[in-house]
């Protein structure tokens, strides 16, 4: 099983991470989820624009035998989106925390971030 | 008892394995109050030749259908099978088996669906068929819904000459999503199209249309599908008697977004109305939102050529509430019975059988409007099935008709309520009757007085 | 193996046409050229030979009842009679037109009456619709009718309540009636927990969906408060037959308070699977419920004697498809049923129970059971140890093929906390102890094989027409109909390893 962990990030409980650059949170989901997805083959649209609450459903991502949607850990205005994962879904299962990303949002209420895991509450949380 | 191979002694063995001194030990969890404390009140078990006695009595009561020929269709359409195709469904390899979930054990069923897809895809000229919805109203129903998923809008049209039936199905699917169902009237046995016109808008999210339509009238559906596309709706096709495609124009060719259609045509028989086969067919875009099982072909480890169920991440074992059907068990036998009867058929059997059922159809209406007892009450082009005004006493020649071993044509107003049908019969001729039999049918009818 | 597009050679038929072609009709004098394809329809040429020779070797590919134990948990594999498939195939049935008058069809109307009739018996309810086509048909139409009855009394109920353990049709049938899904966690014992049941049943819910035994095959022993639960806030409660082999003249869902009931003619009732259907899953209702019913049904006038389409009325929930339902299905029913008796459908409860519970006991030290508890009419085991040998559950499944047998259910249920990785197995009533004797050795041996030899395990299924599918290729690259092939033909290369007659 694969669970490789980046200190900096900060984790949800979803599956997702969220790095943190000034104002602005770049999304994606762990290797723990491409893992347990198997081989990722759609993603659906993420809309540029849009504004999210923490909890929003930003896509859903489709396997063979899964679909699982992917949540918003903050809330915020999507600013830029990944158009690379909805063309070849694979990149998300090659490099989940890198070339994997979803989407970048403007965070407007940073404090969401304290109610999210560290690198190592998340190793602990999805340990087999 | 035969269909129970363990004997008492083995279920005493089983028990002691299983560490109780009874059976009833193992119900402990259903409480005392809940369980039935007495034989169920149902007649004791018949010897199969007691049984064979008793069911084929019952039959007896039936009418002796298998030599009369049925002069309406109305959405079941008595269409000569093979024998060939009744022997190879006997094979119980196609009939015991459950759904393919295991490949590796399942290629004959899912090699028959990829089979039945293609040809409905080359009949239809859609690029993508799920091949088994339970019929063509629930086809129509899951059609509906899935037009709603693709616009996210919430009015629908539906022709007034689709199938009484069908159109009361379409009701029952929509129902739940609040969603304005608007009737399209028609003209002169097609709908009207000034209407559909009026009707339209940018908040319909498709019109459904059925052609050859319930008067069996062939429907305009080139002019339908540019007005439809114009409002960005998206026009559903539905087709009832799947004999037509044989000649007529595909719904692919018309730019149709999809099509239900009844497979009853393709070598299933009569049986009371059912179990009969629907297919949705539909564009390639459209694949995330199409309802039920679907075979696509891949290759196994070793590069041999496999066929597998797939796109499966929509249906209910895996997306539950948001599945975009609930879907599991189909009528997957009937598809094979399909595959098989259009195998027998193919390019030839199927143009011919088709050309035959338009041309002995018009045969029979000439042949009826010659007597001086009829009347033509519309004038739309027709495949197979039309409406005729008959002026002799209905009940007497129906009477005459079953005599002389054929099922009356519908009598329109008691599936289609309408004032301006009275003594209006709906007949749908197919390739099983002969010159011969039509004539004797003309006179029958010639020979009954006029109605005073 | 060949699709039949592959093997049709032009000038080959199967088809044969009478002398008379009616040549002193021109079509274009019926049709105008406008509606006319000027083509034909481009499908197959081969002959008659061909296709039954092309379609006997593809049931070979197929694995049936007929074949060997289907131990496939919740779909009840269980013999298929024969009589049953004769009397359905009775000429006065098949050929019946489903719009004949009513005195032509006598017989068939009486078939669907005393159907009824034994159902109602048999269930303990008041009014069975033979409409529905299928299980999920047939929860989509109960569903409804409960809608219909909540918006008959005024009552704005838009909740219903659904086992975590329930089958995927369930919530997804739930949902196409225009119902939000509230998922109420099962206990420790994997039955409903009644306190979050207590909690989510309020006035705006319908009800409660129940499996009974549910499907790691458990019967719920808070069944009486689950009734009072859901009753007392108004609700009602559903009930999904497709277990009823565990419960046939044991317990009646009707005698335990539910107010609808699907049934699974092709599970319990011994109609055939036929790879996917067709099946019919009849829905019975209590009193109260009839006037939602699909229109029609059959009735009996008495004083005419005879049988009739009776409507249901202004509150029937309209029809959920044409005509009156899947009739060689109900046929083949009613054989079945009155070829048991009383007496021996019980007995097919009691066996299949009986055999349930004794692979479960061989077995559990091989594969640790979702619940250690007596069973119903299958059992839940689970795959879970296996995994520090690096062997997936997929792969016991697929090695069991290689000793000639159909793997049961795999990963359903799949529920917290102990659900997972589950393998469910149904033996019925129609498989003896030597056959079960049989597999229970199998399924020790590939235990065994998944210490010492996991690769066996993980590169199966070595002896059936194909091996192991990509099915990521199936989606990535979708192959739907043979022209979807043509036009990837010089990107897909296939090795010819398929031993072909041709």
């Amino acid at each position: 099983m694969s669970n490789k962990i980046i200190e900096e990030l900060y984790y949800s409980k979803n599956d997702e991470w969220i790095k943190v650059e000034n104002d602005i949170g770049t999304i994606g989901i762990t290797d723990y989820a491409q893992d347990q997805l198997g081989d990722i083959v759609y993603v659906e649209e993420i809309k540029k624009g849009i504004n999210l609450n923490k909890g929003d459903v930003v896509s859903t991502v489709e396997s063979v035998k899964a679909v699982s949607d992917v949540y918003s850990p903050i809330s915020g205005e999507v600013v830029e989106v990944n158009q690379d994962i909805i063309e070849d879904p694979s990149i998300i299962n090659k490099d989940p925390f890198g070339q994997g990303w979803f989407a970048k949002i403007k965070m407007d209420k940073p404090e969401e971030l304290d109610e999210l895991m560290s690198a190592s509450e998340y190793s602990e949380y999805r340990k087999e | 008892m035969r269909y129970i191979p363990s004997t008492k002694e083995q279920q005493r063995e089983m028990l002691e394995e299983i560490g109780v001194s009874s059976f009833e030990e193992l119900l402990k969890n259903i409480p005392e109050k809940v369980k039935l404390k007495r034989k169920l009140n149902i007649p004791p078990a018949l010897s199969e030749q007691e049984l064979e006695e008793k069911i084929v009595k019952i039959a007896r009561k039936n009418s002796n259908f298998y030599e009369m020929k049925p002069l309406l269709g109305a959405g079941a359409y008595r269409h000569f099978i093979p024998e060939a195709q009744k022997s190879l469904l006997q094979r119980e390899e196609f009939w015991t088996c459950y759904t393919p979930y295991q490949p590796e054990l399942s290629q004959g069923t899912l090699q028959s669906m990829f089979e039945f897809q293609s040809y409905i895809s080359r009949l239809t000229k859609m690029d993508i068929v799920i091949p088994s919805i339970f019929d063509g109203a629930s086809s129509a129903g899951e059609a509906a819904l899935m037009s709603l998923r693709l616009t996210h809008k919430n009015k629908i049209i539906v022709s007034s000459l689709i199938h009484p039936h069908y159109r009361e199905t379409i009701k029952t699917y929509l129902a739940p999503h609040d969603i304005e169902i608007i009737e399209l009237p028609y003209h002169d046995g097609l709908i009207q199209f000034d209407q559909l016109e009026q009707l339209l808008d940018e908040g319909t999210a498709a019109v459904l249309i059925q052609s050859p339509n319930f008067f069996g009238g062939i429907e305009n559906l080139a002019a339908i599908s540019e007005l439809t596309h114009q409002k960005k709706a998206l026009l559903i096709d539905i087709i009832v008697e799947s004999m037509s495609m044989g000649i007529l124009k595909s719904p692919g060719d018309l730019d149709v977004d999809i099509v239900a259609g009844s497979a009853q045509s393709f070598g299933m028989d009569l049986n009371f109305g059912g179990p009969y086969n629907a297919f949705l067919a539909t564009k390639k875009k459209y694949v995330r939102q199409i309802p039920g099982r679907i075979a696509g072909e891949t290759k196994d480890k070793d590069g041999k050529r496999a066929f597998v169920m797939t796109f499966r991440a929509r249906e209910q074992d895996i997306r539950r509430e948001k599945a975009t059907s609930n879907m599991c068990t189909n009528h997957n036998l009937n598809v094979i019975a399909a595959d098989i009867y259009l195998s027998l058929m193919g390019t030839e059997g199927i143009y011919q059988y088709s050309l035959l059922n338009a041309k002995k159809a018009h045969y029979l209406e000439k042949q009826l409007l010659k007597t001086g007892k009829f009347e033509k009450v519309f004038n739309y082009p027709y495949f197979n099935e039309f409406l005729i005004k008959y002026n002799g006493d209905i009940k007497n020649i129906n009477k005459v008709l079953m005599e002389n071993n054929f099922i009356p044509p519908l009598t329109i107003s008691s599936l289609y309520p309408d004032n301006n049908l009275k003594q209006t019969l709906l007949f749908a001729i197919t390739e099983i009757l002969s010159r011969d039999e039509m004539n004797l049918i003309t006179n029958l009818f010639s020979q009954q007085r006029r109605k005073i | 193996m060949k699709l039949i597009f592959e093997k049709s050679i032009p000038g080959r038929d199967a088809y044969s046409l009478p002398a008379d072609l009616f040549q002193d009709i021109q079509i274009e004098d019926c049709l105008h050229e406008k509606h006319l394809d000027k083509d034909k329809k481009q499908l197959t040429e081969v002959s008659e030979v061909d296709v039954i020779r092309h379609f006997t070797k593809l049931s070979k590919f197929n694995y049936g009842v007929d074949d060997g134990l289907y131990p496939l948990g919740s779909c009840t594999m269980k013999y298929n009679p024969r009589i049953n498939e004769k009397m359905a195939a009775l000429n006065q049935f098949v050929y019946a037109h489903p719009l004949s008058s009513p005195e032509m069809i006598q017989g068939s109307l009486e078939i669907i009456y005393q159907l009824n009739l034994l159902l109602s018996e048999i269930t303990a309810m008041n009014q069975y619709t033979m409409a529905p086509a299928s299980g999920a048909h047939g929860e989509l139409t109960g569903n409804l009718i409960m809608r219909q009855y909540f918006i008959d009394h005024g009552e704005k109920r838009t909740k219903m309540l659904i086992p975590d353990s329930a089958h995927g049709t369930n919530p997804a049938s739930a949902a196409m009636a225009g119902f939000e899904v509230i998922e109420i966690k099962s206990n420790e014992n994997g039955t409903v927990d009644l306190n979050s049941l207590k909690n989510a049943m309020d006035e705006q819910t319908v009800g409660l969906m129940l499996t009974n035994p549910n499907t790691v095959g458990l019967y719920d022993e808070g069944i009486e408060d689950i009734e009072k639960i859901v009753h007392q806030k108004g609700g009602l409660l559903y009930y999904d037959g497709a277990n009823l082999n565990a419960s046939m003249g044991i317990i009646r869902p009707g005698d335990a308070g539910f107010d609808v009931v699907h049934l699974n003619l092709h599970k319990t009732f011994s109609t055939p699977h036929g790879g996917g259907g067709p099946g019919a899953g009849v829905i019975g209702v209590k009193d109260r419920l009839i006037p939602y019913l699909p229109t029609p049904i059959v009735d009996f006038d008495s004083t005419g004697n005879k049988y009739f389409l009776k409507d249901i009325g202004k509150k029937s929930i309209g029809m959920v498809r044409s005509f009156w339902g899947n009739f060689s299905v109900l046929v083949k029913t009613y054989t079945w049923i009155l070829s048991l008796g009383p007496e021996y459908l019980y007995q097919c409860s009691k066996t299949s129970i009986i055999n349930a519970n004794y692979v479960l006991a061989k077995l559990k030290k091989y594969y640790k059971p979702a619940y250690d508890q007596y069973c119903g009419h299958e059992c839940t085991l689970t795959g879970r140890e296996y995994k520090k040998y690096g062997i997936k559950t997929l792969q016991i499944a697929k090695r069991l093929m290689d000793y000639g047998y159909h793997p049961p259910t795999i990963y359903f249920p799949h529920f917290e906390p102990y659900a997972e990785e589950t393998i469910m197995i149904e033996p019925p009533e129609s498989e003896g102890k030597e056959v079960l004797d049989n597999f229970i050795e199998v399924m020790i041996k590939i235990s065994q094989e998944a210490k010492d030899n996991p690769d066996l395990l993980k590169s199966a299924p070595h002896n059936t027409p194909i091996s192991q599918t990509d099915d990521v290729m199936a989606v990535k690259r979708p192959i739907l109909t043979y022209d979807d092939e043509l036009k990837l033909r010089n990107e897909l290369n296939y090795q010819e390893k398929d031993i072909d007659y041709y």
